[in-house]
Parts: C-alpha cells; structure tokens; sequence
C-alpha cells in the first residue's frame, strides 16, 4: 500500500487520529509521518544517526597541507587487501573490516586517533604471551647477528674498548661454526 | 546465590553499579561489518566452545545462551537488564551469550566486536570489576587468536574503541542535580576529560528516574588504571556535589520533599495503571526519600532492582505472554502494588 500524502512510497505507519471524538485513519510512509505527525520513528535523541564515519571524516579533512583534489581521490582509492574494505568506505561507516584495515590504513590514522583519543599508541595490557613484531624478528635472529648489531652500535657511539670485544667474540663464533661445517662434511 | 545487583555495598545512595567492557576480536576472521554468515556462524562455534574452559579455569559454570534465537521480548528482557546490547539483539546473524550463574560476567559474541566481556558490580568498585574481566580476557587469549597490534593495541571494529577497548561505566542516580537542571553542565564539564554522561539505556536514550551512566570515552594512549582512576576522579566529584545539592534541596524545601515521597508511596501502593516513565519516577522519588532519611522501608527494599522489573519486556516475561500497553500498565500497578505491601516497618 502506498502512503495517502506523498502517494509515492510504501506505508509502513497506520496512523489514527482522534480530535474532537471524530477519528481519522491514514497509511504513512516513515518520512510524511514524521513530517506531518507527532510521530517519530527514531527517538531524537538518538545518536545513532550521527555516524562516526561522518564526524571522521571531518576530522581528517580538517588536517594537515590541504590536500589537493587528486591527492584525496589516490587515497579514497587504498584498499585493505584482506577485507576489501575501501578508505573511503571506512571513512563513510567509521568502521574497520579486519584487522588488516590497520595495516592498510595505519598510515593515514595517527592523527584522528590522537584526536579522538589524546593519544596514538597503546600502553595498556597485552595478550597472555603475547610477542611483539620486533622481539619475535629479534628472537629469531642467530647470536652472530644480535652481536654484529651490537658491534655496529659500539662502533657508532665510539666505545671502541667494548667493540673490540664484541669483535673477537664474533671471530670466535664464526671459526667454531666453520669448524662444526668442515667436521660435518668429512663425516 | 545472590545476583550481582542483589548485592549490597558503599555510596548506593548515588552509584548503582560499575561496569567493565573490553572489545576484543580474532585475527582470524573479518570484523563484523565484513562477516559473512557461514564466518559468522563459525565464529560463534568457536568462541562458545571456550565455555567449558572457562568454566573450568574461572572456577565458575558458564551458561551458552544462542541469542538470535531468542523471542523478541526475550531479548528485549535482556536489554532491560543490561545484559546484552540493543545491538546483538536486534541481530539476524548468529550471535550467543556465555553468562556465569551470578550474571556477574557475561560475554556477549559477534556484537559489534567478536567479543565483548562484561562484567558488572553493584555499588562503586570499578576494580573489583576489572579484575574479573581480566581474568575471563586472560583466559580467552589463550584459547583464541586475538587481533592485536604493537602500536594499536586491541584491534575493534570502531575506531573509538581501539587500544584498551575498555569502557568503564557507572551507573549513577543524580535526583538533586537533575531537579535544579545541572545534568546539561555536569555533560560539558566532564566532557572535557574525555567522560560522557548518557541515559540509563545507553546511547542516544533519555534519562529515565534520574539514572544516567558515566563512562570513558578514550580508550588508546591510556592504560587501564589510568582510564579509570581518571573516571573515578570525576565520578567522586559527581557524588559530592549530588550529595551537597540533595542536603541543600532538604534543608531548603524539606516539607515539599518529604511530601512528594510520599505521594509516590501512596501513588505506587494504590495506583491502578502505571507507564513505564511515571513508574520510574515514583520510584525515583521513593529512593530519594529513603537515601535522604525522610522515609523509612525495610532495609532490603531495592529499588534499583525493581526499576529494572517494570521494564516492559521484563514484564511480559514474568507474565509469560505477550500483552498490550494499556494491559502492562494495569500490570505493572498491581505489582507495583503488591512492592508496597509491608516495606514501611
């Protein structure tokens, strides 16, 4: 059934009216009911029709250098591989499709969470056992490597003694693993 | 075993409960906007089969309740509670609730994140609140694959959760402020530490019998302590400046006041139709009267509990059938009618 004002969309509302003990029926589409009843479908004070998205993207419109019309269009474009998720999308819902939306978009994020939350990275809790990206890339380096870094930072910060040190060390590593090579090749 | 809101503890007289949520979501699977229904249903599976471990680490039983397959007023009740979120409620896709037996915890799975944990405590103890749901978090992080990051921390579907994902709320009854029209003031004071004030129900409801909830809004660049020292800061001031309004109100319009209780006592002991609002702010009147001395009931009279009954929904399940407005009124008169019998030694 289409509605009685606007006779264009569907009546979704049945409406009846008592003034004056004379009653009158109408069938409204959501958007005559508001306009012409005391009827509203969404309370007003709800926040939900403000959409994040909305307000993120006038915080990050209101950033930096003004970005150039074609510069705004190249990132609009950046897609989450994972998800699929576009930056404009994101910021058209205010929401995240995956966990690798923050690697796709991370780039272009500090500043609005630094606005929306005074700050950028977190400095709470951490999952049971969890290991960062660094200390896990660290972990897996060999003794020689974590030495030779170190041998590096000596040497820039001048500590000769100490690099000197750390050089010998290395030698010693690496003549006992040629050592274990060579052995390993006459058995 | 008495519920978490049946219990009894400081500050009452201005701070209903504390609430903890912590967002978190898996690496392994879309966030919610992108969630297929086949993921989703896998989703679920997955993150209800930690039940029993929970359980059995948290040294309390677990209950799986699969919530789209809820009646609507089921899930309307449970909103009434606090229980879950208007939002898992008004979802189509697979979606399950793990409670413990106290209600005390609940986790609520593929909401707006995979997971929501929340835990609530009667009174004012946010700690004590938070400790739980870091356990129950502890927990979940062994079994599941959480999505999170070195800069970013816990990864969430919105970007005003990301970080912590920890909303910390009070529950708080502001009788005296709201009556001399401070709430409006008190909202753009505290918002400037990045604390909002917002209805009983949540996002974008009106305040209904004075009760509002107080909650951080900033969950990255923060640790948790910090979030809510920084809340309980503001909410202690909320309480005294409650405090000095309600003496201020007492001492100046005293015989007014008391009058007015006990009208509401006489309105919700005789009346014979009741709406959800009057029934709220009879009530309202009736705690204020009791926490100012003006009225004396028995000590384990609980109003807040008996605000959250009268709720429609809540209602309707206690009557075990599905009833029109005008039914509910008459209902809820006569059982708020019934509330009254007694409650004044």
């Amino acid at each position: 059934m289409l509605c009685d004002i606007c006779g264009k969309r569907e009546a979704k509302i049945y409406y009846t009216e008592i003034v004056n003990g004379k009653k009158k029926e109408q069938h409204l589409c959501e958007e005559c009911a508001a306009e012409h009843t005391s009827f509203r479908l969404k309370d007003p004070f709800s926040s939900r029709e403000f959409s994040l998205g909305g307000l993120l993207s006038g915080i990050l419109d209101s950033y930096g250098p003004a970005a150039t019309k074609e510069e705004e269009k190249e990132k609009e474009k950046i897609v989450c591989k994972n998800c699929g998720t576009t930056y404009e999308e994101f910021l058209e819902k205010g929401q995240f499709g995956c966990a690798g939306c923050y690697q796709a978009f991370g780039r272009l994020l500090g500043k609005t969470f630094k606005n929306l939350h005074g700050g950028d990275s977190h400095t709470g809790k951490k999952p049971v056992g969890y290991v960062s990206e660094t200390n896990r890339i660290v972990n897996e380096l060999s003794k020689i490597d974590k030495l030779s870094i170190q041998l590096q930072q000596a040497i820039e910060q001048e500590e000769f003694e100490e690099a000197a040190k750390l050089r010998d060390q290395i030698r010693e590593l690496r003549k006992n693993e040629e050592h274990r090579v060579t052995s390993g090749e006459e058995a | 075993m008495p519920k978490w809101y049946e219990e009894t503890n400081n500050d009452l007289d201005v701070v209903l409960s504390s609430r903890i949520r912590l967002a978190r979501n898996l690496k392994n699977y879309n966030f919610s906007v992108c969630l297929d229904d086949e993921h989703a249903k896998e989703l679920v599976g997955t993150i209800s089969g930690c039940a029993k471990t929970l359980g059995e680490k948290s040294s309390q039983p677990f209950e799986l309740c699969q919530v789209n397959r809820l009646t609507e007023v089921e899930k309307a009740s449970l909103v009434e509670w606090h229980t879950i979120s208007p939002l898992l409620a008004e979802k189509k896709q697979e979606t399950a609730l793990l409670y413990s037996h106290d209600e005390s915890i609940n986790i609520m799975v593929n909401e707006e994140d995979h997971i929501r944990i929340q835990v609530f405590h009667a009174g004012m103890d946010m700690y004590a609140a938070l400790e739980k749901a870091d356990k129950i978090d502890d927990i979940l992080s062994e079994e599941l694959p959480y999505a999170f990051d070195d800069k970013f921390g816990y990864l969430t579907t919105s970007p005003g959760n990301v970080g912590t994902g920890l909303k910390a709320s009070y529950m708080v009854f502001l009788p005296a402020l709201t009556m001399a029209g401070k709430i409006q003031r008190l909202a753009d004071e505290v918002g400037k530490y990045g604390i909002e004030i917002r209805g009983i129900y949540g996002e974008g409801t009106k305040s209904l019998g004075y009760i509002y909830q107080i909650s951080n809004q900033k969950t990255l660049g923060c640790s948790e302590p910090e979030i809510i020292d920084n809340l309980n800061q503001i909410v202690k001031q909320t309480i005294i400046q409650e405090r000095k309004r309600r003496e201020y109100l007492i001492s100046m319009n005293g015989d007014e006041i008391e009058d007015k209780v006990y009208r509401s006592y006489g309105v919700l002991k005789y009346a014979k139709r009741l709406n959800t609002v009057d029934a709220m702010m009879l009530l309202a009147q009736l705690k204020l009267g009791m926490d100012a001395g003006l009225i004396k009931l028995k000590e384990e009279f609980d109003v807040h509990t008996l605000m959250m009954e009268i709720q429609p929904a809540n209602l309707q399940r206690m009557l075990g059938k599905n009833i029109t407005g005008t039914e509910r009124d008459r209902y809820r008169a006569e059982f708020l009618n019934q509330k009254m019998v007694d409650i004044i030694p």
